[in-house]
């Protein structure tokens, strides 16, 4: 096997030495690993670390203090990360109420072929920087915005409506509107493997649209319902521009408060939110594939 | 196929749900873009189409430096980020620790873009503390590499997804074949299966330079002293408001980007068609 096959009768001892099956070439497999743990993993795990240490004036020094995690919990940078948890549950309830049936529609009444390509529909709007969508919200929903004067000229209301931008209904859409696309590929990619007489079963045994919705199809692509559900929540509670572009004044999310802190050289606070913020994802995610095994998402059925 | 053709109306009010959905979801964009080529700019009295701002916006010497740094970063990321992604969705494969190796790639994902960013930040300055000390030379200074492998610990997850994905359509059989017949590991994977997976190999790449190109938070905290593009668009707005020279700005980028989507679309289903 280690002998060169065809075509490779040219090439140097050493290329055929590197990619011999048990040539040094296959500890290059385990680079992406590797990568990964170094400068995502680690630094990540450290957070815990560093948030116990103390701070100093413009950087920090080990020790050990809850220090950080008081000015976190104990101040009213909990009531900023409450209200952001609120409007990341609203926008999750949102995402799905619009972006599901979606996918839905689309796995169960499209033509195979056209499949893919309706899902690719929503590629555009997600391949548009996050920072541009929500800049654009702006002029869109701002008082004198397209919303608003579309309402007034046709005589709906009298008065700009002020609540749709720099509030906290500001935050949640320019989430809905960023996050949404990702319900639908989640959605879809978990139910692409269901085969189709499934769903043709279910109106063949008379069962109604919405016995068949919440006993069939929910139960089958829980697992891509609940990848982008925690998607969603988790980046919504992080995404600090939302609440700097479209919140109100002192609105805040788990993002503003790292950046704020990063920006005040307090980096044990920060560190202790991101601390906060990965536990919580680590609990949900290890929930999550309790209940409906995530990795089923990833293995199309043949 | 299913049921739904048996209504026609119920079948077109859902296609017309889905377009109206895409539609608000671009209108902002499309706006922004229809603004950015108003001569009075947002919420002038009458509409005067104009280049101006465009104009502008390429003779500011600032703003040509940006997107040199943005396209050197992109080219970077994606010659470090595709390689990664083959070799972590061939290692998934063969691997008995798929659900760790899973979790480890797709993490970045769920993990908001300021929590990393800022990890990895208090990371690299205590590793600079401690290679200046053991080797006398600060190792990960803030610089164009710092802000990469920022960005590559976000786009590998998608670019792994895309790769993998395509390649559960493989049929490992072809491979095994191929190496009955003497073809070595690289053989079997570059003459037989790495041209059936070209095309998410294709897409992933396209994916992985926009999402380069756009990133915003990660970029912001871990680069050195120069500016990307979208790190001068958001301190120019958040320093000057909306002026029209932001709307070109934006204008700018929708159309890069659109314009990448838009010929890896058209390439993949020129492909399918032939």
């Amino acid at each position: 096997m280690k002998a060169s096959g065809p075509g490779g009768a040219g090439r140097g001892i050493l290329w055929r030495r590197l990619v011999a099956d048990d040539g040094p070439g296959r500890l290059l497999f385990y680079l992406p690993a590797v990568f990964m743990t170094v400068f995502f993993l680690v630094p990540l795990g450290l957070t815990l670390v560093w948030s116990v240490f103390e701070r100093t004036m413009f950087w920090m020094k080990p020790g050990f203090t809850l220090a950080a995690y008081g000015d976190f919990f104990l101040s009213g940078r909990i009531d900023s990360f409450l209200n952001s948890v609120q409007s990341g549950l609203a926008t999750v309830a949102l995402a799905f109420a619009l972006g599901f049936p979606i996918a839905v529609f689309v796995r169960r009444s499209l033509p195979p072929a056209a499949q893919h390509k309706a899902v690719l529909l929503f590629i555009l709007p997600f391949m548009i920087s996050e920072v541009i969508r929500l800049f654009a919200l702006r002029p869109v929903l701002g008082r004198n915005g397209i919303i608003n004067d579309a309402l007034i000229g046709s005589g709906l209301i009298d008065a700009p409506l002020d609540w749709l931008i720099f509030t906290p209904t500001g935050v949640v859409i320019g989430e809905v509107l960023s996050f949404l696309p990702f319900m639908v590929f989640c959605g879809f990619l978990a139910m692409e493997g269901v085969p189709d007489y499934v769903f043709e079963l279910c109106s063949d045994l008379g069962s109604g649209v919405v016995r068949t919705f919440v006993r069939v199809i929910v139960p089958l692509a829980a697992p891509g319902i609940f990848a982008a559900t925690l998607f969603i929540f988790v980046n919504s509670l992080g995404l600090f521009l939302v609440p700097d572009l479209l919140g109100g004044p002192g609105a805040a999310n788990a993002g503003t408060l790292v950046v704020n802190a990063i920006s005040a050289l307090d980096f044990p606070l920060a560190m202790a939110i991101a601390a906060v913020m990965v536990a919580m994802m680590i609990v949900l995610l290890l929930i999550g594939h309790r209940l409906f095994d995530i990795t089923r998402i990833l293995q199309p059925y043949r | 196929m299913t049921h739904d053709y048996e209504n026609p109306w119920g079948y077109r009010l859902k296609w017309l749900y889905m377009l109206t959905v895409v539609g608000v979801l671009m209108l902002p964009v499309f706006y922004t873009l229809y603004i950015s080529f108003n001569y009075g700019g947002f919420g002038a009295a009458e509409y005067e189409f104009t280049w101006l701002w465009y104009r502008t916006l390429f003779e500011n010497q600032e703003i040509r430096t940006t997107l040199g740094w943005t396209a050197l970063i992109a080219v970077i990321v994606v010659a470090c980020t595709i390689p990664l992604a083959l070799l972590a969705a061939k290692f998934y494969q063969r691997t008995r620790f798929k659900v760790p190796f899973v979790f480890l790639m797709l993490m970045p994902l769920f993990v908001p873009a300021d929590v990393t960013a800022a990890a990895l930040l208090v990371y690299f300055k205590n590793l600079n503390t401690l290679t200046e000390s053991v080797l006398g030379l600060a190792m990960f200074e803030l610089s164009l590499w710092t802000a990469v492998i920022g960005q590559i610990t976000w786009c590998l997850p998608y670019a792994f997804v895309v790769i993998l994905v395509t390649m559960a359509r493989f049929r490992p059989e072809q491979a095994e074949a191929a190496r009955t017949c003497g073809a070595n590991a690289w053989q079997a994977f570059w003459h037989v299966e790495f041209p059936q997976i070209r095309a998410g190999v294709f897409a992933s790449t396209a994916f992985v330079a926009i999402l380069s190109f756009n990133e915003y938070v990660r970029t912001n905290f871990l680069k050195g002293g120069f500016d990307t593009f979208p790190t001068y668009l958001v301190s120019y707005m958040l320093n000057t408001g909306m002026t029209p020279e932001v709307y070109a700005m934006a204008g700018l980028f929708t159309v890069v980007s659109m314009s990448v989507v838009i010929v890896v679309l058209a390439t993949t289903m020129l492909r399918e068609r032939s």
